[in-house]
């Protein structure tokens, strides 16, 4: 596990980081989510051990990670705009990357290569952005430390090579219990990767919550009331997190499991009744609402 | 083992990084250097082979491997070619190892990977010795091999290319360590190179700011082992002390060797105290420790605006000839230097031209300390003009007056036979222990002459003619803590007191033994030896006869017998019967080339004249016995004519002060307050107002009594101690007749003058000036 405690970081005065305080469960993708300048980046390169926090700490495995090998050895850090040798092609990166990380896979790396459509003796400084960062997820992937770290790696890649790598992550996520952590500034790239999801905010976080509990805890219902006594008595009864009404149309966001919220439907008369599915989009613009943030301002540009 | 394994696949894929720095360093060591050793040995080969037809073959063997191990040592040694290359490869090198810090992209990957940061600057670091080292090394190997081949190695070949390989070993280690130094402290290669330039010009600086404002300000500054600015805690100066070691003992210094491993130590250990110190968010900024900025700006700022000034002091004395008028624009051209340099520095510390006048307080330090600095020279708040050391705490002192008895040619050498400047001779050989007798001197000389300054500061409008009394004397004190601090003095050579004890101090064994190359053990030594060929002759500069080897040697034995005798006074109020004039010579053995009759050998010559004073008895009888001795200072029946000129200078200066009187009138704009002092000066220049005259004597009689009253010029040189000399208006051209001996030997005229006090009568009126 990756746990972040109170950490906080500044550049030249400007806080960076502030005390945020996260934790990341193994074999799960954590998604970490941000306007540009939330400190997401920051984050992670702390968390990679490239940055010392100023206050609090982060520790792999219980182990602290600056300049900490043990740590350090259970990491791979994809920063958003990775590096390669100058005019080295993939092999020269499997070759270093061999020596660095000794469980390297190498078979599986060129076995992704072709996979990928990478060509192995190509310079990397003529591969199109995607392609590194293709390469850069292979490399991570192959490199077998438990968790890797992406910064925006997943921003620009087309859907055929998100599915691909999901399907890596699946795979990886069972056979080795590999745990990716992506950040990233869109939250619909993300949507269909993550399993967990921290929101970032000018160097604090909003929120941290496993998406499937977000998902079944929060329903959207649209419907008609017959009568105002019924409109009072079910808005009375529901946890409304959202109440917006067009005309006589109420379209409501609820917090509570799907049964216990149609219970209550069935005590009102209503003219029209449907529960809608929520986005990913929708629930956080919801969350961060109640907590007083125009999220639609921040995650969705 | 893993780890071993680890470090090696480490170093290997960080020289994958830096083949570029490689292909420098393999260009330079394993390509230039055995090319131009073999141009090298090729000219040397091709411009001597008329060697071979000169002398027999072994001579030529040995003159031609002698010339050949001659140019191997010139590129193999301390050669400006291995320094330029182990400099380059140090700066290039250091750079390029640590440059992914400059990079986000190259830290983040770099910093991501789980290798130590330890071990990764031990990598790099390594890395960058090693590719100093191997390419190196190979050098040297291929140069011997060629050397070899031209049978131009021997074991001082070898000897010289693995003292040179150590010493630029570690040169190479200290600029290395100072660039990755700058690369720490600073997060962007422009600003790198601004860095390693501070470092490397600092200490200079600061040393021309000190020695600029010490000759400025103080009036006891002496020229003599005080005008050094030479860096000794940077490796380019201790690489000049080292080399010039080697070159004059054939070995290393160890003491400088070691100064220069403590330096690279130190500069090492700071580096990489730094480099883990060095947070990652450094990379692309100016400075790469917060803290640092205030310090170096202020740093660099005060002595440039100090150097500022001392360059504003050489303008306003030319442009202004005023100190209190040059002072304004000295003080104004500190503050624009304080200002700029620190609006410069701020502007690179932010890469922002709007930032200049950001962190004024800076400014106001930089500004107080520069005043402060400023100040502690200009009032010598620490007392440099006041400072004479206790008489217990000094263990000797040396006393070296500026060109006296040095004859017209003297020069001094050490026990090698290598020039020395009087001074360098003085510090080497003299040891004077009457630290009361000279204390007292120095104390009472400093009074006189500080009394003096200030009344000519006080009545600048009056000619002050006392000026002529003072002499020049370089003063050096040996402390018993084992520091020498050296002062200027100016002695009153007319003072009766000061007399006294300059004859105690300049009559002492021990001054002697200092001053006068005459008692030298040096000298003794060169005319005891073998090498050295002498050729001795004695006269008056104008008549010389040549001295045999034997009785030179017998004579220079009387001669420091005699000189004991001397002192102050009596050397002062003599005029020398003689000189004797000692041509030492000595050939060169590595030297040799065609010259005009055959095979020669290079030489160097050293001139050392002696003065012979009438109260030398022993060495006058000498010269008398073996028919030297010179009972006037001109054969007359050498002399065809004589010219006498006479200057008239008391003449002249009426004249120019009556002239200055007559346009003052004329003119109400003209200055009221000429320097008389400066106008009389130019007057020897203005040709309308020349006062000299002429007179020329023919007639035998005439001849007669000028003859005894005259010496050449040459002789009777004025010298430190002022004393009796030449009449100073007067000139006198002897024209010899063109059949006499001495014209084939000397020329046709020589040059005399009337001795003081003895201008003869007729002469007088003759050219006297008459309006």
């Amino acid at each position: 596990m990756i746990e972040i405690r109170n950490v906080t970081k500044s550049f030249d005065k400007i806080k960076a980081v502030d005390d945020v305080s996260v934790s990341i469960k193994e074999n799960t993708v954590f998604g970490l989510i941000g306007t540009n300048g939330a400190g997401k980046s920051t984050v992670l390169r702390m968390v990679a051990g490239v940055l010392e926090p100023e206050l609090g700490e982060i520790a792999i495995d219980g182990l602290p990670v600056f300049d900490n090998m043990e740590a350090k050895k259970k990491i791979y850090f994809i920063a958003d705009e990775p590096y390669f040798f100058a005019n080295s092609n993939a092999c020269d990166m499997q070759k270093y990357l061999t020596s660095i990380y000794p469980e390297f896979a190498v078979e599986d790396f060129y076995n992704y290569l072709v996979n990928f459509g990478l060509d192995k003796k190509r310079k990397i400084n003529t591969y199109s952005k995607g392609m590194k960062k293709q390469l850069a997820l292979i490399c991570g992937v192959c490199s077998n430390a438990k968790y890797l770290l992406c910064d925006e790696t997943f921003d620009g890649l087309d859907p055929v090579m998100r599915q691909g790598i999901k399907s890596i992550f699946a795979s990886e996520i069972e056979r080795r219990g590999l745990t990716p952590v992506i950040a990233s500034h869109n939250l619909r790239e993300l949507e269909d990767i993550c399993d967990h999801v921290g929101l970032l905010h000018k160097g604090g976080v909003l929120l941290s919550k496993d998406l499937e509990d977000m998902k079944c805890n929060i329903q959207k219902i649209q419907c008609v009331f017959k009568t105002t006594d019924d409109e009072a008595k079910a808005i009375k009864a529901l946890d409304i997190m959202k109440n917006e009404k067009r005309g006589s149309l109420n379209v409501l966001t609820v917090r509570g499991n799907k049964a216990e919220i149609l219970a209550v439907f069935a005590t009102v008369n209503t003219i029209f009744f449907e529960a809608l599915p929520l986005s990913l989009e929708e629930i956080f613009i919801s969350e961060t609402e109640v907590v007083g943030y125009d999220v639609k301002k921040l995650i969705l540009g | 083992m893993t780890s071993k394994n680890s470090f090696l696949a480490s170093m290997k894929e960080n020289n994958k990084r830096r083949l570029w720095v490689w292909v420098i360093a393999v260009l330079a060591f394993v390509l230039a250097l055995p090319v131009i050793t073999a141009f090298g040995l090729n000219s040397v080969s091709g411009s001597n082979k008329w060697i071979w037809e000169a002398v027999d073959a072994a001579t030529a063997q040995e003159l031609i491997h002698n010339k050949l191990a001659d140019a191997m040592t010139s590129v193999l040694g301390f050669s400006g070619i291995i320094f330029f290359f182990s400099s380059v490869v140090a700066v290039v090198s250091g750079i390029q190892g640590f440059s992914y810090l400059y990079s986000r992209k190259k830290i983040d990957f770099y910093m991501g990977m789980p290798v130590k940061r330890k071990k990764r600057f031990l990598v790099v670091w390594l890395n960058g010795i090693l590719l100093y080292v191997i390419p190196y090394v190979a050098g040297i190997v291929i140069c011997l091999l060629i050397g070899a081949g031209n049978g131009a190695v021997d074991k001082g070949v070898v000897y010289t290319a693995f003292m040179s390989f150590v010493v630029h070993f570690c040169v190479y280690l200290g600029i290395y360590h100072l660039a990755i130094l700058a690369l720490m402290m600073t997060g962007n290669i422009v600003v790198t190179g601004f860095g390693f330039l501070v470092f490397c010009l600092y200490e200079t600086i600061v040393r021309y700011m000190v020695v600029g404002y010490e000759q400025e300000f103080f009036d006891y500054f002496p020229y003599f082992g005080s005008s050094d600015i030479t860096a000794k805690l940077s490796p380019f100066g201790l690489y000049g002390e080292l080399a010039t070691a080697f070159e004059l003992k054939n070995t290393i210094d160890i003491k400088y060797l070691l100064f220069l491993l403590l330096f690279v130590l130190v500069v090492g250990g700071l580096s990489y105290f730094c480099y883990l110190k060095r947070p990652a968010e450094a990379a692309g900024k100016a400075m790469t420790f917060e803290i640092t900025k205030p310090f170096i700006k202020i740093l660099i700022t005060v002595p440039v605006a100090l150097v500022a000034g001392l360059i504003a002091f050489d303008r306003v004395n030319m442009d202004f000839n005023g100190a209190q008028e040059g002072l304004g624009w000295v003080v104004f051209f500190i503050v624009l230097a304080v200002v700029l340099g620190s609006a410069l520095i701020q502007v690179i510390y932010e890469f922002d031209i709007k930032g200049a006048l950001h962190k004024k307080r800076h400014i106001l330090i930089s500004g107080a300390l520069t005043a402060l600095i400023f100040m502690a020279f200009k009032q010598d708040l620490f007392g440099y003009d006041d400072y004479i050391p206790a008489p217990d705490k000094i263990e000797s002192i040396v006393f070296s007056p500026e060109n006296y008895e040095q004859g017209n040619s003297s020069v001094y050498f050490d026990e090698d036979g290598r020039f020395l400047s009087v001074n360098g001779y003085a510090e080497k050989n003299m040891y004077l222990t009457n630290t009361d007798a000279l204390c007292e001197l120095i104390e009472t000389s400093m009074d006189s002459y500080n009394a003096m300054r200030q009344w000519w500061e006080e009545n600048p409008e009056i000619v002050d003619e006392s000026g002529s009394r003072w002499s020049y004397v370089t003063v050096m004190y040996r402390l018993k803590s084992g520091r020498q601090v050296n002062r200027a003095l100016w002695v009153d050579v007319e003072d009766e007191r000061t007399g006294e004890l300059l004859d105690e101090i300049m009559g002492s064994e021990e001054f002697k033994r200092g001053y006068m190359i005459g008692t030298s053990d040096n000298l003794n030594r060169v005319l005891t030896n073998e090498d050295y060929k002498v050729a001795a002759t004695y006269g008056n500069t104008v008549y010389m006869e040549k001295m045999s080897d034997a009785e030179t040697r017998e004579f220079l034995d009387i001669y420091q017998r005699d000189l004991k005798l001397a002192n102050f006074t009596n050397v002062k109020n003599s005029v020398p019967v003689g000189i004797i004039n000692l041509g030492i010579t000595q050939e060169l053995p590595w030297s040799v080339y065609m010259g005009a009759s055959g095979i020669a050998r290079s030489t160097r010559g050293w001139d050392v004249s002696l003065n012979i004073y009438p109260f030398y008895e022993e060495s006058v009888s000498y010269l008398k016995e073996h028919g030297y001795y010179m009972d006037s200072q001109i054969k007359l029946e050498d002399i065809a004519s004589i010219q006498v000129a006479n200057d008239n200078s008391e003449a002249a200066r009426k004249l120019i002060e009556k002239q200055q009187g007559e346009q003052a009138d004329a003119s109400v704009d003209a200055p009221a307050a000429v320097n008389t002092k400066s106008a009389w000066a130019s007057s020897e220049y203005d040709s309308g107002m020349s006062t000299r005259v002429f007179a020329d004597y023919s007639e035998e009689e005439d001849i007669k009594k000028i003859v005894d009253c005259i010496c050449p010029q040459e002789l009777v040189t004025q010298d430190w101690d002022m004393g009796t000399g030449l009449e100073v208006d007067y000139r006198v051209t002897i024209y010899f007749k063109a059949d006499s001996e001495i014209t084939k030997t000397y020329g046709a005229s020589a040059t005399y003058g009337f001795s003081e006090g003895q201008v003869p009568e007729f002469v007088r009126e003759d050219t006297a000036y008459k309006e």
